[in-house]
């Protein structure tokens, strides 16, 4: 019984610290792409780490199943918010990336990439 | 009417997992429920076959679906790791860039699940699928090369073989 609570404990403190991570990215990060990153290291890493440890804790059968259904529904729901939110961003002009030497992207939408360099 | 009925099973199996217990009343208004998004919604859950396999073929999918989740994590963990070892840095020292990464996937879930995959995963993000060129834009937080086999080698390869033979 306590190897449980060690193992649930153990998930839900390395999930803290992805969290802590993440909000030190998105302070630290120079542009939106780049703080997109950070925040996909919470929505994978910190939620599911965080309903694998809390399914443990309860140890139920309905309840823990619950937990994890939670956890996959993060898993669906979270890379499509991220590839919406950055397409819209570069699509729309709103945040355009200036600096890079490798975009191949505005290759392809027929962009001048000499334009906004 | 096989699509439809798997969709069927499918939502009733995830109604009796949120209700806790299994009842009389319970399986009555949850197959109510399921039998309305059945009805209007069953082609977007599961897909008609085209194309006939013998059944152990499916079996074989099942186990390496199966199989595929420990790799999917630890290659995860391996990515968030490097990611957040940047954010330690004094001067965060990457060199952020948007690549192009061929592709040799035609299924479409495939396809959609390839570039979920790789936006799961941190330090690669999709934001775009070019149809004639078979290709995905993919923006890296810190590229390394821009050889075209070397990218698909660091980037897509670890994924691409699992996702084409599961969804082939």
């Amino acid at each position: 019984m306590t190897i449980r609570l060690i193992f649930s404990y153990f998930f839900m403190v390395s999930s803290a610290a992805f969290a802590v991570v993440t909000v030190l990215g998105l302070l630290r990060f120079p542009d939106v792409y780049t703080r997109m990153h950070a925040a996909a290291v919470v929505l994978t890493m910190s939620a599911v780490l965080m309903s694998i440890g809390t399914a443990i804790y309860v140890w139920e059968f309905f309840l823990s199943i619950k937990i994890m259904m939670i956890g996959l529904f993060f898993l669906f729901s979270n890379p499509m918010a991220t590839h919406a939110i950055a397409r819209a961003s570069y699509k729309r002009k709103i945040a355009l990336p200036k600096e890079y030497e490798i975009d191949a992207y505005s290759e392809y939408l027929g962009r001048d990439s000499d334009e906004h360099s | 009417m096989l699509q439809k009925l798997s969709a069927f099973g499918f939502l009733l199996i995830v109604w009796f997992i949120f209700a806790g217990k299994i009842t009389v009343d319970i399986l009555i208004i949850g197959s109510a429920a399921s039998l309305l998004v059945t009805f209007f919604f069953s082609d977007m859950l599961f897909r008609e076959v085209h194309r006939r396999l013998p059944w152990y073929h499916y079996l074989r999918k099942l186990a390496l679906l199966l199989l595929f989740v420990p790799v999917f994590f630890y290659e995860a963990i391996s990515a968030a790791l490097k990611v957040s070892k940047h954010v330690f840095e004094k001067n965060p020292s990457f060199n952020p860039g948007i690549v192009k990464v061929k592709t040799e996937l035609t299924d479409i879930t495939g396809l959609t699940l390839l570039a979920n995959l790789i936006t799961l995963t941190p330090g690669t993000l999709t934001l775009d699928y070019d149809r004639n060129e078979k290709s995905y834009y993919i923006h890296w937080i810190d590229v390394e090369t821009v050889e075209e086999a070397d990218l698909k080698k660091k980037i897509i390869a670890r994924f691409e073989r699992w996702v084409g033979v599961i969804f082939r």
